[in-house]
Protein backbone atom coordinates (compact mmCIF):
# COMPACT_ATOMS: atom_id res chain seq x y z
CA UNK A 1 0.00 0.00 0.00
CA UNK A 2 1.65 3.12 -0.86
CA UNK A 3 1.65 6.20 1.22
CA UNK A 4 -0.56 9.30 0.44
CA UNK A 5 0.73 12.42 -0.22
CA UNK A 6 -0.80 14.17 2.75
CA UNK A 7 -2.68 12.86 5.79
CA UNK A 8 -3.90 14.47 8.86
CA UNK A 9 -4.10 12.32 11.83
CA UNK A 10 -6.78 13.57 14.19
CA UNK A 11 -5.56 16.59 14.08
CA UNK A 12 -7.55 19.31 16.15
CA UNK A 13 -7.12 22.90 15.91
CA UNK A 14 -8.34 25.18 18.65
CA UNK A 15 -8.74 29.21 19.01
CA UNK A 16 -9.50 29.76 22.46
CA UNK A 17 -13.19 27.83 22.75
CA UNK A 18 -13.88 27.75 19.72
CA UNK A 19 -12.59 24.40 17.24
CA UNK A 20 -11.49 24.98 14.19
CA UNK A 21 -10.41 21.68 13.28
CA UNK A 22 -12.36 18.46 15.63
CA UNK A 23 -10.03 15.73 15.48
CA UNK A 24 -9.63 15.75 11.71
CA UNK A 25 -8.57 12.75 9.75
CA UNK A 26 -7.99 13.51 5.61
CA UNK A 27 -5.94 11.51 3.57
CA UNK A 28 -4.79 12.87 -0.47
CA UNK A 29 -3.12 10.48 -2.33
CA UNK A 30 -0.60 11.71 -4.87
CA UNK A 31 -1.25 13.13 -8.01
CA UNK A 32 -5.17 13.65 -6.41
CA UNK A 33 -6.77 17.02 -6.90
CA UNK A 34 -9.30 17.25 -4.17
CA UNK A 35 -11.64 20.20 -3.98
CA UNK A 36 -12.67 21.42 0.20
CA UNK A 37 -15.97 23.43 -0.13
CA UNK A 38 -18.06 24.10 3.22
CA UNK A 39 -19.55 27.27 4.88
CA UNK A 40 -17.31 30.10 6.50
CA UNK A 41 -15.68 29.26 9.99
CA UNK A 42 -15.73 25.48 8.62
CA UNK A 43 -12.46 24.70 9.12
CA UNK A 44 -11.54 24.53 5.41
CA UNK A 45 -9.16 27.27 5.08
CA UNK A 46 -7.68 26.15 8.44
CA UNK A 47 -6.74 22.81 6.94
CA UNK A 48 -4.32 24.78 3.97
CA UNK A 49 -3.11 27.08 6.58
CA UNK A 50 -1.44 24.36 8.62
CA UNK A 51 -0.22 22.46 5.97
CA UNK A 52 1.79 25.41 5.07
CA UNK A 53 3.17 25.71 8.81
CA UNK A 54 1.31 29.08 8.59
CA UNK A 55 -0.35 28.13 11.79
CA UNK A 56 0.46 25.33 14.47
CA UNK A 57 -1.69 22.60 15.60
CA UNK A 58 -3.07 21.76 19.60
CA UNK A 59 -3.16 17.73 18.44
CA UNK A 60 -2.57 14.93 15.81
CA UNK A 61 0.23 14.49 13.36
CA UNK A 62 0.27 15.89 9.87
CA UNK A 63 1.98 13.58 7.62
CA UNK A 64 3.54 14.61 4.15
CA UNK A 65 4.72 11.96 2.16
CA UNK A 66 5.06 9.53 5.11
CA UNK A 67 7.05 12.14 7.13
CA UNK A 68 5.12 13.73 10.41
CA UNK A 69 5.26 17.87 9.43
CA UNK A 70 4.49 19.27 12.67
CA UNK A 71 6.54 16.25 14.92
CA UNK A 72 9.52 14.94 14.29
CA UNK A 73 10.83 11.61 15.34
CA UNK A 74 13.71 11.45 18.42
CA UNK A 75 15.32 8.89 20.54
CA UNK A 76 12.59 9.28 23.10
CA UNK A 77 9.59 9.42 20.31
CA UNK A 78 7.83 11.75 18.08
CA UNK A 79 8.53 15.17 19.58
CA UNK A 80 7.40 18.69 18.08
CA UNK A 81 9.11 19.66 15.13
CA UNK A 82 12.01 22.20 14.93
CA UNK A 83 12.69 24.67 12.39
CA UNK A 84 15.03 22.61 10.36
CA UNK A 85 12.45 19.81 10.00
CA UNK A 86 9.53 22.17 9.39
CA UNK A 87 11.66 24.02 6.69
CA UNK A 88 12.71 20.50 4.83
CA UNK A 89 9.29 19.36 5.08
CA UNK A 90 7.48 22.48 3.96
CA UNK A 91 9.70 22.76 0.98
CA UNK A 92 7.48 20.25 -0.83
CA UNK A 93 4.83 22.91 -0.69
CA UNK A 94 3.50 25.57 -2.27
CA UNK A 95 0.79 28.06 -1.90
CA UNK A 96 -1.29 30.10 -3.65
CA UNK A 97 -3.40 33.07 -1.39
CA UNK A 98 -6.47 34.18 -1.92
CA UNK A 99 -4.84 38.22 -1.76
CA UNK A 100 -2.19 37.27 -4.19
CA UNK A 101 0.48 38.64 -1.82
CA UNK A 102 3.10 39.23 -4.14
CA UNK A 103 5.91 41.31 -3.14
CA UNK A 104 4.97 44.43 -4.06
CA UNK A 105 8.80 45.93 -4.10
CA UNK A 106 9.40 43.31 -6.68
CA UNK A 107 9.22 43.26 -10.80
CA UNK A 108 7.00 39.69 -11.67
CA UNK A 109 10.08 38.02 -12.36
CA UNK A 110 11.91 38.91 -9.11
CA UNK A 111 8.79 37.81 -7.52
CA UNK A 112 9.13 34.60 -9.19
CA UNK A 113 13.61 34.35 -8.47
CA UNK A 114 13.32 35.72 -4.99
CA UNK A 115 13.07 31.87 -3.28
CA UNK A 116 14.36 30.26 -5.66
CA UNK A 117 17.84 31.84 -5.39
CA UNK A 118 17.47 32.73 -1.42
CA UNK A 119 15.92 29.58 -0.62
CA UNK A 120 16.97 27.07 -3.03
CA UNK A 121 19.99 28.44 -3.75
CA UNK A 122 19.67 28.29 -7.42
CA UNK A 123 22.24 30.67 -9.29
CA UNK A 124 20.22 34.03 -10.97
CA UNK A 125 20.55 32.73 -14.31
CA UNK A 126 18.92 29.93 -13.59
CA UNK A 127 16.29 31.29 -11.71
CA UNK A 128 15.36 33.42 -13.99
CA UNK A 129 15.54 30.92 -16.71
CA UNK A 130 12.50 28.59 -14.66
CA UNK A 131 10.85 31.96 -13.84
CA UNK A 132 10.72 32.63 -17.89
CA UNK A 133 9.15 30.14 -18.28
CA UNK A 134 6.34 29.78 -16.33
CA UNK A 135 5.41 33.26 -16.50
CA UNK A 136 5.16 32.21 -20.21
CA UNK A 137 2.78 29.36 -19.18
CA UNK A 138 0.58 31.80 -17.27
CA UNK A 139 0.46 33.99 -20.46
CA UNK A 140 2.77 36.80 -18.55
CA UNK A 141 5.84 36.63 -20.10
CA UNK A 142 5.84 40.16 -21.79
CA UNK A 143 4.84 41.37 -18.24
CA UNK A 144 8.09 40.35 -16.34
CA UNK A 145 9.42 43.72 -14.99
CA UNK A 146 6.27 44.93 -14.35
CA UNK A 147 5.72 46.16 -10.61
CA UNK A 148 2.39 44.42 -9.10
CA UNK A 149 0.49 47.62 -8.83
CA UNK A 150 0.77 47.25 -12.68
CA UNK A 151 -1.16 44.57 -12.90
CA UNK A 152 -4.73 43.49 -12.69
CA UNK A 153 -5.89 41.37 -10.21
CA UNK A 154 -5.97 38.22 -12.36
CA UNK A 155 -2.34 38.91 -13.53
CA UNK A 156 -1.12 39.68 -10.20
CA UNK A 157 -2.87 36.37 -9.10
CA UNK A 158 -1.30 34.01 -11.93
CA UNK A 159 2.26 35.60 -11.23
CA UNK A 160 1.63 34.39 -7.98
CA UNK A 161 0.46 30.52 -9.26
CA UNK A 162 4.10 31.08 -10.86
CA UNK A 163 6.00 32.62 -7.86
CA UNK A 164 4.42 29.06 -6.28
CA UNK A 165 5.24 26.87 -9.34
CA UNK A 166 9.05 28.20 -9.45
CA UNK A 167 9.87 26.32 -5.96
CA UNK A 168 9.09 23.36 -7.51
CA UNK A 169 6.42 22.22 -5.23
CA UNK A 170 4.96 18.53 -5.07
CA UNK A 171 1.46 20.31 -3.41
CA UNK A 172 0.03 22.80 -4.72
CA UNK A 173 -2.85 24.20 -2.19
CA UNK A 174 -4.53 27.21 -3.61
CA UNK A 175 -6.97 29.25 -1.04
CA UNK A 176 -9.90 30.75 -2.54
CA UNK A 177 -7.49 31.79 -5.17
CA UNK A 178 -10.12 33.71 -7.05
CA UNK A 179 -12.55 35.05 -4.38
CA UNK A 180 -10.62 38.52 -4.56
CA UNK A 181 -11.07 38.84 -7.89
CA UNK A 182 -13.61 41.01 -9.92
CA UNK A 183 -15.80 38.97 -12.59
CA UNK A 184 -14.05 39.11 -15.68
CA UNK A 185 -11.04 38.26 -14.20
CA UNK A 186 -11.72 34.65 -12.64
CA UNK A 187 -11.42 32.86 -16.26
CA UNK A 188 -8.05 33.35 -16.75
CA UNK A 189 -6.75 32.07 -13.14
CA UNK A 190 -9.46 29.22 -13.20
CA UNK A 191 -7.95 28.29 -16.84
CA UNK A 192 -4.35 27.97 -15.64
CA UNK A 193 -5.39 26.00 -12.42
CA UNK A 194 -7.39 23.80 -14.38
CA UNK A 195 -4.11 23.19 -16.58
CA UNK A 196 -1.99 22.40 -13.50
CA UNK A 197 -4.81 19.84 -12.49
CA UNK A 198 -4.90 17.95 -15.94
CA UNK A 199 -1.33 17.70 -15.77
CA UNK A 200 -1.69 15.60 -12.82
CA UNK A 201 1.88 15.70 -11.86
CA UNK A 202 1.24 17.95 -8.44
CA UNK A 203 -1.08 17.09 -5.42
CA UNK A 204 -3.81 19.94 -5.52
CA UNK A 205 -5.48 21.23 -2.78
CA UNK A 206 -8.12 23.81 -3.53
CA UNK A 207 -10.44 25.92 -1.04
CA UNK A 208 -13.17 27.35 -3.09
CA UNK A 209 -16.79 28.79 -3.93
CA UNK A 210 -16.35 28.29 -7.52
CA UNK A 211 -18.93 24.95 -7.56
CA UNK A 212 -18.83 24.59 -11.23
CA UNK A 213 -15.20 24.87 -11.27
CA UNK A 214 -14.49 22.49 -8.56
CA UNK A 215 -17.13 19.82 -9.91
CA UNK A 216 -15.44 20.57 -13.00
CA UNK A 217 -11.66 19.56 -12.11
CA UNK A 218 -11.94 17.60 -8.76
CA UNK A 219 -11.09 14.31 -8.54
CA UNK A 220 -12.45 14.31 -4.99
CA UNK A 221 -14.76 17.11 -3.25
CA UNK A 222 -14.73 17.12 0.62
CA UNK A 223 -17.68 19.14 2.40
CA UNK A 224 -16.55 20.29 5.68
CA UNK A 225 -18.38 21.48 8.35
CA UNK A 226 -17.14 22.14 12.21
CA UNK A 227 -13.98 21.56 11.52
CA UNK A 228 -14.99 17.79 10.02
CA UNK A 229 -15.16 16.40 7.10
CA UNK A 230 -19.01 15.45 6.83
CA UNK A 231 -19.43 14.16 3.23
CA UNK A 232 -16.69 13.11 0.14
CA UNK A 233 -17.09 11.80 -2.49
CA UNK A 234 -16.58 12.34 -6.90
CA UNK A 235 -17.65 15.36 -7.72
CA UNK A 236 -20.55 14.06 -9.65
CA UNK A 237 -21.99 12.31 -6.59
CA UNK A 238 -21.37 15.39 -4.04
CA UNK A 239 -23.09 17.65 -6.09
CA UNK A 240 -25.60 15.79 -8.08
CA UNK A 241 -26.86 13.64 -5.03
CA UNK A 242 -26.01 14.91 -1.37
CA UNK A 243 -26.72 12.54 1.33
CA UNK A 244 -26.10 14.93 4.67
CA UNK A 245 -28.49 17.62 5.10
CA UNK A 246 -26.17 20.21 6.36
CA UNK A 247 -24.17 19.53 2.52
CA UNK A 248 -27.72 19.77 0.79
CA UNK A 249 -28.53 23.20 2.69
CA UNK A 250 -24.99 24.28 1.80
CA UNK A 251 -25.60 23.41 -1.98
CA UNK A 252 -29.05 25.35 -2.39
CA UNK A 253 -27.44 28.19 -0.70
CA UNK A 254 -24.89 28.64 -2.81
CA UNK A 255 -26.74 27.84 -6.11
CA UNK A 256 -29.43 30.15 -5.02
CA UNK A 257 -26.96 32.93 -4.74
CA UNK A 258 -25.27 32.38 -8.15
CA UNK B 1 1.35 71.96 -2.66
CA UNK B 2 2.37 71.70 0.68
CA UNK B 3 6.49 70.79 -0.04
CA UNK B 4 6.55 74.32 -2.53
CA UNK B 5 4.75 76.36 0.30
CA UNK B 6 7.28 75.53 3.42
CA UNK B 7 9.97 75.72 0.48
CA UNK B 8 9.02 79.60 -0.50
CA UNK B 9 8.67 79.90 3.17
CA UNK B 10 11.76 79.12 3.63
CA UNK B 11 12.98 80.95 1.19
CA UNK B 12 11.88 84.46 2.13
CA UNK B 13 12.76 83.37 5.76
CA UNK B 14 16.06 83.04 4.80
CA UNK B 15 16.39 86.26 2.35
CA UNK B 16 14.87 88.27 5.27
CA UNK B 17 17.56 87.31 7.95
CA UNK B 18 20.47 87.63 5.25
CA UNK B 19 19.21 91.19 4.37
CA UNK B 20 18.93 91.86 8.13
CA UNK B 21 22.21 90.45 9.36
CA UNK B 22 23.85 91.91 6.06
CA UNK B 23 22.49 95.24 7.38
CA UNK B 24 23.58 95.34 11.08
CA UNK B 25 27.61 94.23 9.69
CA UNK B 26 26.99 90.29 9.74
CA UNK B 27 30.71 90.00 9.00
CA UNK B 28 31.90 90.75 12.47
CA UNK B 29 29.84 87.40 14.20
CA UNK B 30 29.06 85.59 11.04
CA UNK B 31 32.35 83.54 10.80
CA UNK B 32 31.78 82.26 14.26
CA UNK B 33 28.17 81.37 13.96
CA UNK B 34 29.30 79.29 10.91
CA UNK B 35 32.04 77.58 12.79
CA UNK B 36 29.04 76.81 15.22
CA UNK B 37 27.17 75.48 11.96
CA UNK B 38 29.93 73.55 11.16
CA UNK B 39 29.93 71.72 14.56
CA UNK B 40 26.32 71.42 14.50
CA UNK B 41 26.43 69.54 11.26
CA UNK B 42 29.51 67.02 12.29
CA UNK B 43 27.57 66.22 15.33
CA UNK B 44 23.96 66.07 13.36
CA UNK B 45 25.79 63.47 10.92
CA UNK B 46 27.23 61.33 12.93
CA UNK B 47 24.35 61.08 15.50
CA UNK B 48 22.08 60.17 12.74
CA UNK B 49 24.17 57.72 11.13
CA UNK B 50 23.90 55.84 15.24
CA UNK B 51 20.36 57.10 15.90
CA UNK B 52 19.22 55.35 12.35
CA UNK B 53 21.31 52.50 13.03
CA UNK B 54 19.98 52.01 16.73
CA UNK B 55 16.36 52.53 15.60
CA UNK B 56 16.27 49.29 13.20
CA UNK B 57 18.42 47.35 15.25
CA UNK B 58 16.32 47.79 18.35
CA UNK B 59 13.26 48.36 16.44
CA UNK B 60 13.95 44.33 14.73
CA UNK B 61 14.84 43.33 18.22
CA UNK B 62 11.93 44.08 19.65
CA UNK B 63 9.92 41.59 17.45
CA UNK B 64 12.54 39.12 17.49
CA UNK B 65 11.23 35.66 18.32
CA UNK B 66 13.90 35.18 20.88
CA UNK B 67 13.33 36.62 24.13
CA UNK B 68 16.94 37.60 25.30
CA UNK B 69 16.62 39.80 22.59
CA UNK B 70 13.32 41.39 22.51
CA UNK B 71 14.60 42.13 26.51
CA UNK B 72 17.01 43.86 25.71
CA UNK B 73 16.12 45.73 22.71
CA UNK B 74 12.97 47.14 25.77
CA UNK B 75 15.77 47.44 27.76
CA UNK B 76 17.28 49.69 25.85
CA UNK B 77 14.30 51.85 24.38
CA UNK B 78 12.82 52.54 27.89
CA UNK B 79 16.42 53.57 29.46
CA UNK B 80 17.45 56.04 26.90
CA UNK B 81 13.56 57.36 26.41
CA UNK B 82 12.74 57.04 29.37
CA UNK B 83 15.83 59.76 30.90
CA UNK B 84 16.55 62.87 29.95
CA UNK B 85 18.78 64.05 27.05
CA UNK B 86 20.76 66.64 28.76
CA UNK B 87 21.63 64.36 31.83
CA UNK B 88 22.56 61.30 29.58
CA UNK B 89 25.22 63.73 27.98
CA UNK B 90 26.56 64.67 31.34
CA UNK B 91 26.70 60.77 32.38
CA UNK B 92 28.84 60.00 29.01
CA UNK B 93 31.25 62.98 29.60
CA UNK B 94 31.48 63.83 33.35
CA UNK B 95 30.54 60.59 35.32
CA UNK B 96 31.56 57.32 33.12
CA UNK B 97 35.02 59.17 33.32
CA UNK B 98 35.44 57.74 37.20
CA UNK B 99 34.49 54.39 35.49
CA UNK B 100 37.42 54.86 33.76
CA UNK B 101 36.10 55.50 30.52
CA UNK B 102 36.96 58.88 29.37
CA UNK B 103 34.94 60.08 25.88
CA UNK B 104 35.85 63.29 23.79
CA UNK B 105 33.55 65.66 23.76
CA UNK B 106 32.42 64.90 20.01
CA UNK B 107 32.08 61.07 21.18
CA UNK B 108 29.75 61.76 24.05
CA UNK B 109 27.42 64.70 22.03
CA UNK B 110 27.21 61.50 19.27
CA UNK B 111 26.33 58.49 21.51
CA UNK B 112 23.84 60.56 24.07
CA UNK B 113 22.03 61.84 20.68
CA UNK B 114 22.51 58.95 18.64
CA UNK B 115 21.47 56.26 21.67
CA UNK B 116 18.57 58.53 22.89
CA UNK B 117 16.83 59.48 19.27
CA UNK B 118 17.43 55.52 18.22
CA UNK B 119 15.41 54.72 21.59
CA UNK B 120 12.37 56.78 19.81
CA UNK B 121 13.22 55.47 16.21
CA UNK B 122 13.10 51.86 17.22
CA UNK B 123 9.16 52.42 17.95
CA UNK B 124 8.90 53.76 14.67
CA UNK B 125 10.76 51.21 12.80
CA UNK B 126 8.68 48.72 15.22
CA UNK B 127 5.24 50.80 14.20
CA UNK B 128 6.61 50.32 10.56
CA UNK B 129 7.36 46.34 10.60
CA UNK B 130 3.83 45.86 12.09
CA UNK B 131 2.28 47.47 9.68
CA UNK B 132 3.37 45.04 6.83
CA UNK B 133 0.44 43.62 5.94
CA UNK B 134 0.55 40.03 7.18
CA UNK B 135 0.22 38.31 4.13
CA UNK B 136 4.18 39.74 3.43
CA UNK B 137 5.10 37.12 6.06
CA UNK B 138 2.99 34.49 5.70
CA UNK B 139 3.94 34.13 1.60
CA UNK B 140 7.59 34.70 2.93
CA UNK B 141 6.97 31.27 4.83
CA UNK B 142 4.92 29.15 2.06
CA UNK B 143 7.89 30.45 -0.10
CA UNK B 144 10.07 28.76 2.61
CA UNK B 145 12.45 31.78 3.15
CA UNK B 146 14.28 31.77 6.14
CA UNK B 147 12.83 34.02 8.87
CA UNK B 148 15.77 36.42 8.33
CA UNK B 149 15.50 36.69 5.11
CA UNK B 150 12.34 37.55 5.00
CA UNK B 151 12.73 40.31 7.32
CA UNK B 152 15.87 41.57 5.87
CA UNK B 153 14.46 41.07 1.95
CA UNK B 154 10.82 41.28 1.53
CA UNK B 155 9.20 42.89 5.32
CA UNK B 156 12.49 45.73 5.89
CA UNK B 157 12.09 47.20 2.51
CA UNK B 158 8.28 47.62 2.42
CA UNK B 159 8.44 48.76 6.52
CA UNK B 160 11.33 51.78 5.25
CA UNK B 161 8.66 54.36 3.45
CA UNK B 162 6.53 53.77 6.34
CA UNK B 163 8.90 54.77 8.59
CA UNK B 164 10.65 57.52 6.70
CA UNK B 165 7.76 60.50 7.93
CA UNK B 166 8.84 59.46 11.08
CA UNK B 167 12.40 58.83 11.61
CA UNK B 168 12.49 62.58 9.15
CA UNK B 169 10.64 64.17 11.93
CA UNK B 170 12.85 62.92 14.52
CA UNK B 171 15.87 63.57 12.68
CA UNK B 172 14.44 67.53 12.36
CA UNK B 173 13.91 66.93 16.35
CA UNK B 174 17.29 65.83 16.70
CA UNK B 175 18.80 68.88 15.49
CA UNK B 176 17.48 71.17 17.15
CA UNK B 177 18.45 68.81 20.07
CA UNK B 178 22.35 69.68 19.22
CA UNK B 179 21.50 72.67 20.76
CA UNK B 180 22.62 71.15 24.08
CA UNK B 181 25.70 69.56 23.28
CA UNK B 182 27.24 72.68 24.96
CA UNK B 183 26.37 71.07 28.04
CA UNK B 184 29.59 68.92 26.58
CA UNK B 185 31.96 72.02 26.10
CA UNK B 186 31.31 71.54 22.28
CA UNK B 187 30.55 74.92 20.58
CA UNK B 188 27.67 74.51 18.14
CA UNK B 189 25.40 77.07 16.38
CA UNK B 190 23.72 78.28 19.31
CA UNK B 191 26.92 78.40 22.00
CA UNK B 192 28.58 80.15 19.36
CA UNK B 193 25.40 82.73 19.46
CA UNK B 194 25.34 83.21 22.43
CA UNK B 195 29.05 83.62 22.54
CA UNK B 196 28.88 86.28 19.92
CA UNK B 197 25.94 87.51 21.43
CA UNK B 198 27.91 88.51 24.77
CA UNK B 199 30.44 90.08 22.76
CA UNK B 200 28.90 91.92 20.35
CA UNK B 201 25.61 92.47 22.11
CA UNK B 202 24.04 91.91 18.26
CA UNK B 203 20.89 89.98 20.27
CA UNK B 204 18.05 90.34 17.00
CA UNK B 205 20.51 89.68 14.25
CA UNK B 206 22.63 86.60 15.61
CA UNK B 207 19.66 84.81 16.67
CA UNK B 208 17.73 85.62 13.20
CA UNK B 209 20.54 84.03 11.57
CA UNK B 210 21.10 80.93 14.16
CA UNK B 211 17.46 80.75 13.43
CA UNK B 212 17.44 80.78 10.12
CA UNK B 213 20.19 78.17 9.85
CA UNK B 214 18.29 75.75 12.37
CA UNK B 215 15.32 75.98 9.50
CA UNK B 216 17.44 75.74 6.92
CA UNK B 217 18.88 72.29 8.29
CA UNK B 218 15.35 71.25 9.41
CA UNK B 219 14.09 72.10 5.78
CA UNK B 220 17.09 69.91 4.24
CA UNK B 221 15.61 66.98 6.16
CA UNK B 222 11.87 67.40 5.38
CA UNK B 223 12.52 67.17 1.63
CA UNK B 224 15.28 65.02 1.70
CA UNK B 225 12.99 62.93 3.57
CA UNK B 226 10.05 63.54 0.98
CA UNK B 227 12.10 62.61 -1.63
CA UNK B 228 12.99 59.25 -0.21
CA UNK B 229 9.58 58.18 0.46
CA UNK B 230 8.42 59.19 -3.31
CA UNK B 231 11.09 57.43 -4.79
CA UNK B 232 10.64 54.03 -2.45
CA UNK B 233 7.13 54.12 -3.37
CA UNK B 234 7.22 54.88 -6.66
CA UNK B 235 6.68 51.38 -7.45
CA UNK B 236 4.36 50.20 -4.48
CA UNK B 237 0.52 49.84 -5.25
CA UNK B 238 -1.67 52.00 -2.94
CA UNK B 239 -4.06 50.54 -0.08
CA UNK B 240 -7.00 49.67 -1.19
Amino acid sequence: MTEPKIRFDKVSKRYGSLTVLDRLDFEVDEGEVVTIIGPSGSGKTTVLRVLMTLEGVQDGVIWVSGEPLNKMQSKNGMVPANKAHIRRIRSRIGMVFQNFNLFPHMTALDNCIEAPIQSLGLSKAEAVERAEELLAMVGLAEKRDQYPSQLSGGQQQRVAIARALAMRPEIILFDEPTSALDPEMVGEVLSVIRALAAEHSYTILLVTHQMGFAREISDRVCFFDGGKIVEQGLPNELFGNPQNSRLQQFLSKVLEAR
Amino acid sequence: MNVRYSAIAALIAFLLGLAVATFSELRIFLPALLRGAAVTIEISILSAILFFSMSFIAGIGRLNSIRPIRWISTIYIEVFRGTSLLVILFWFFFVLPSFGVVLSPTQAAVLGLGLNFGAYGAEVVRGAITAVPKGQKEASAALNLPDWKSTLRIVIPQAIPIAIPGLSNLTIEMIKATALVSAVTLVDITFASVQQNQIHYRTLDIFIVAMVIYYCFSQLIRFGGAILEARMTRHLARPH
